[in-house]
């Protein structure tokens, strides 16, 4: 007998289930995703121990027809496409035929179906062998129930993370696949806890209000954008709601939930300098194709696909984000911007600086002036004491300066509006100015200690951070001067030699032109390398091979040169340097120089870091803070 | 505009109106100086609408040897304007201003062109509408500055105490100044030329302008005349006036602070306590708490600091008497050596009462005009 022997099926299935089925979150994407292949417009998961015990998902879609039942378990058997021409026009999530044999060769299987016309179906297998099946009363739909996964493959059982981060990804997985399908009202339920529940009416955002709260939905614009290939559409948060992980950018092709770098990166550019750094918006996008145009055969997880036209699409969603944003006015208001974290009480003991309580001398009894509490209950007592003792100064000098602001700045709204309307008839060709527009009139009231800036206008109170706003001012001033690059060049005595892999070489000695623009000379030596023997004068001392490899890899990935963004730091560098800092008083005329410049800005809402430059209380807000209307509860 | 003039004395007066002139300022005229010339000669102006300061050379002066040809006022980048005039290559200059504000530097072969400013655009300076002055030495203000400056706040939470409050009455000035943690306290007889004697000025006057003041104004210079308006400070002296805005608001009153009794009282040299309490902060600048202690007791002075991080120091402190109490107290070494270095070296006497309340030191010839105080650190 030869050595070399066709494989059971049994175990070519446990096999391909080590691709497809790598825990427990899989099995759920691998059922849902036939669920909504089945046209389901309700799916409910119910999840035990993480998955690991039962999973659950009762559909109402097609049903299997009792003849199929037991097709649907064998090896690349699919009513999702029939000939080779239908593998490059997939409008269904799946197609390959492998996920349930796959799980159902890793796990044990109760699956009761009906298409609604006839009698139902209940079979159930374990280990992928049928061991029972008969006619049920069931309605129209399919209930799957994958229990003990991996009890035959003890290997990958033993690689299961803890039963939180497997349930985490299964709400991940469940999260994508509601967002990407809007229409379908999705219930997950993890060891009787309601863990998600949308609403299947279509509408997007009340499904992100599912998902991230209601809160969060609130600040999520949508956005559209698309042309001849492409259409997109989708929520993106504003600037202010920020998580510290790429993980809440979603993106979907054709209903699919898709990991792609590029789009991600695309994304962020679009916030720009909106973003902090570090931190990442909340996006859920549904991009539209022609099915042509992109491959999802690559991975039988089937999250990784190839676009074509990828770099078009890039641009496409940069530019609808950035425009998008820059419509809106993104000043964050300041009630919900305040961290509800409590400041931890340190309770160590530790010496105080006494302080002398000036405004607590004037009346206190002679013999003890300088005895603030006693020692036993001082911790608690003593800041109450001072900020007794601080508002009232501050609120008299406040209302001392607001009179006499008023009137002056009632002028100087008479003073502004023509200007307003100048700019107006030129708000077809330029977008900055319309820009302008967003950010409201504000009359100076005061300032407080050296570092906040109060302003007022009918929409109510704004708190203005100065340093971040000059910063801002000088920004955008030195942004402009710096991208202007001279065409100097500096020589190297010693050249640097900077080495390729094969394929990067070819395709740099095609694009050696753009490089040659900004004033970077490749010259081929040798095999695979480039010698450089001048660079732009600009380059900052001692990186100048950093910033030659940073630019050919820009150039590698996008196909593009791109300065402004090495001169960027440099630009922020600049404008932080040469604003006034915190702790700094400003002169009415100072103050409102400053406010009226931020005013003129592009983005006059973010500093360069991405902090906010303003926070707003409405005058709602203020109400509400002093009782004049309640909370609703 | 056009002048000719020596470069040194003009250096002198553009180093002086510089000291006024900021980099970080919202209105980008103010980083300019503004320069006018007139029959009767230059004055140079430099603001950062805190402070202003404005100077003058007179076509009169032997050592500015200055020629004006065509009168005129310019704004020039103070930055690179006064590196110019520092490396021009010959003693006298050329400056001329031609078409669009652009102006023309000229020193032996070398020839800038600057871009200059409108000066009708640059700010006015305040108006000072009053008759009544007061005068006082120069040195004696640059003490007065000195002594009190170092108890200025430094943060603009409480704005007013960003200032020294300077009362003047019954021909006295009395400066005061506290950041809550210490407080400095001076009083000097003055010159007062007023119309109706019994009259009070009570201002506060930022702690910054006056370090400003104190260096600009030179040694040379026998008295400065000081005016007071409602919101604005002028120091004048021969050829240059100096104007600041004061802070507004009421000071604290500070009269109660400064205790009249004492129960321990140690007489010390100000330059032996100064090394003992500097040796002694080494350490405790490492640590988290910033604190020395000082035990006293009939027989010996002992100063201590213990930073667990580190290590501790101990020294018998010399001293010329001691009297009154046993004592421990501690304190912020910092706030003590600001205040012994005001001092300079003359004998002292540090006067405390308990543990828990600020103790003063005063100078041991005249416990009256001249106080420090300082709150100790309370340890539980």
């Amino acid at each position: 007998m030869g050595k070399i022997q066709e494989l059971s099926e049994q175990l070519a299935n446990q096999i391909a289930a080590g691709e497809v089925i790598e825990r427990p979150a899989s099995v759920v994407k691998e059922l849902i995703e036939n669920a909504i292949d089945a046209g389901s417009t309700q799916i409910d998961i119910i999840i035990e121990e993480s998955g690991l015990k039962k999973i659950q998902i009762i559909d109402n879609g097609f049903g299997i027809a009792p003849d199929d039942v037991v097709n649907a378990f064998k090896r690349h058997a699919t009513s999702k496409i029939h000939s080779r021409d239908d593998l490059f026009r997939i409008r269904t999530l799946g197609f390959r035929g492998e996920a349930l044999p796959s799980i159902a060769s890793v796990s044990e299987i109760l699956l009761m179906t009906s298409t609604g016309e006839n009698q139902g179906t209940s079979i159930s297998l374990k280990g992928g062998k049928i061991e029972e099946q008969h006619a049920h009363s069931m309605r129209k739909g399919t209930d799957i129930t994958v229990s003990n996964l991996f009890f035959n493959t003890p290997a990958r059982l033993k690689y299961i993370k803890s039963l939180q981060t497997e349930l985490a990804n299964i709400g991940d997985i469940v999260n994508r696949l509601a967002m990407s399908h809007p229409t379908i009202a999705f219930k997950l339920i993890h060891d009787g806890n309601k863990m998600l529940e949308t609403t299947g009416n279509g509408d997007l955002k009340q499904t992100l209000a599912g998902i991230y709260g209601v809160a969060i939905a609130k600040k999520m614009l949508t956005i559209h954008s698309e042309n001849l290939d492409f259409s997109i559409d989708g929520f993106i948060s504003l600037p202010e709601v920020t998580r510290a992980s790429r993980n809440y950018m979603s993106i979907m092709v054709n209903g699919r939930y898709i990991k792609n770098f590029l789009l991600n990166k695309a994304i962020v550019e679009g916030y720009r300098s909106k973003l902090m750094v570090g931190r990442f918006p909340i996006v859920a996008i549904e991009i539209k194709m022609d099915p042509l145009l992109v491959d999802v055969n690559v991975h039988p997880t089937k999250q990784e696909v190839r676009i074509s036209k990828e770099k078009e699409l890039m641009v496409l969603i940069q530019e609808a984000i950035h425009q998008r944003l820059s419509t809106e006015q993104l000043i964050p208001n300041a009630i919900d911007n305040l961290a509800t974290k409590k400041r931890s009480v340190d309770q160590g003991e530790k010496p105080e600086q006494m302080r002398i309580y000036l405004d607590a001398v004037k009346e206190s009894v002679k013999e003890q002036p300088y005895m603030p509490q006693s020692v036993e209950n001082n911790a608690p007592s003593e800041p109450q004491a001072s900020a007794i003792s601080y508002p009232e100064t501050e609120l008299e000098e406040l209302i001392g300066t607001t009179d006499t602001v008023v009137h002056e700045t009632l002028a100087e709204d008479v003073a502004y509006v023509p200007s307003e309307k100048e700019k107006i008839p030129h708000r077809g060709e330029v977008i900055t100015d319309e820009v302008n527009l967003k950010m409201p009139m504000l009359d100076y009231v005061g300032q407080m200690h050296g570092t906040y800036l109060f302003a007022q206008n009918e929409e109510g109170l704004y708190i203005i951070d100065q340093h971040a706003a000059q910063e801002r001012i000088k920004y955008e001033y030195y942004r402009q001067k710096i991208g202007e690059v001279g065409r100097q060049l500096q020589d190297l005595l010693v050249p640097i030699t900077l080495d390729f892999p094969n394929s990067d070489f070819i395709k740099l000695s095609e694009h050696k032109e753009l490089l040659e623009e900004v004033g970077v000379f490749l010259e081929p030596f040798g095999q695979n390398s480039f010698l450089i023997r001048s660079h732009p004068s600009w380059f900052p001392k001692g990186q100048e091979e950093e910033i030659l490899r940073d630019l050919i890899d820009i150039l590698l990935e996008s196909g593009k040169v791109n300065i402004a963004k090495f001169r960027e730091d440099t630009a922020i560098m600049m404008s932080c340097k040469k604003s006034i800092k915190a702790n700094h008083h400003l002169n009415d005329l100072e103050a409102r120089t400053l406010l009226e410049d931020l005013r003129h800005t592009q983005n006059p809402f973010n500093c360069p870091h991405g902090r906010p430059v303003l926070i707003h209380y409405s005058n709602k807000d203020m109400e509400r803070m002093f009782k004049r209307i309640q909370d609703p509860h | 505009m056009k002048f000719t003039i020596k470069r040194n004395s003009f250096l002198n007066s553009l180093g002086d109106v510089q000291r006024a002139i900021s980099g970080k300022t919202t209105i980008p005229i103010l980083t300019g100086v503004k320069i006018v010339a007139s029959e009767e000669g230059l004055t140079l102006t430099g603001s950062d609408s805190d402070i202003s300061i404005e100077s003058f050379i007179t076509t009169g002066d032997d050592n500015a040897d200055l020629t004006i040809e065509r009168a005129g006022a310019i704004v020039l980048p103070a930055r690179f304007f006064s590196e110019i005039v520092k490396k021009l290559p010959e003693d006298t200059m050329d400056i001329e201003v031609g078409m669009n504000f652009q102006t023309t530097i000229k020193s032996g072969s070398a020839s800038y062109n600057l871009n200059g400013l409108d000066a009708n655009s640059y700010p006015h300076l305040p108006v000072i509408d009053t008759q009544e002055s007061f005068t006082l030495p120069t040195k004696l203000l640059k003490q007065v500055i000195s002594q009190t400056v170092i108890a200025v706040s430094t943060h603009e939470t409480r704005p007013i105490l960003t200032g020294i409050n300077m009362v003047i009455s019954e021909g006295k000035l009395f400066a005061v100044a506290t950041d809550s943690h210490r407080l400095s306290q001076r009083v000097v007889p003055l010159a007062m030329d007023m119309i109706d004697g019994d009259k009070t000025y009570n201002v506060v006057i930022p702690g910054k302008s006056l370090v400003e003041l104190s260096r600009t104004i030179d040694e040379d210079v026998d008295s400065v005349e000081m005016m007071i308006t409602e919101n604005q400070v002028l120091f004048k002296t021969e050829n240059m006036l100096f104007y600041s805005r004061l802070l507004e608001g009421h000071y604290p009153d500070t009269s109660r602070l400064i205790p009249d009794s004492a129960s321990t009282e140690i007489t010390f040299q100000a330059g032996t306590l100064l090394a003992a309490i500097d040796r002694a902060s080494l350490l405790s600048h490492e640590g988290k708490n910033n604190v020395v202690k000082v035990a006293i007791t009939p027989e010996r002075v002992e100063i201590s600091g213990n930073t667990p991080e580190v290590g501790n120091v101990k020294e018998d402190i010399a001293y010329v008497a001691v009297s009154g109490e046993p004592l421990e107290i501690s304190f912020n070494p910092d706030y003590m050596k600001d205040a012994l270095r005001t001092f300079a070296g003359a004998e002292i006497k540090v006067k405390f009462t308990t543990a828990v309340r600020p103790f003063i030191i005063v100078p041991t010839e005249d416990d009256q005009t001249f106080v420090q105080l300082i709150t100790p650190v309370r340890t539980y």
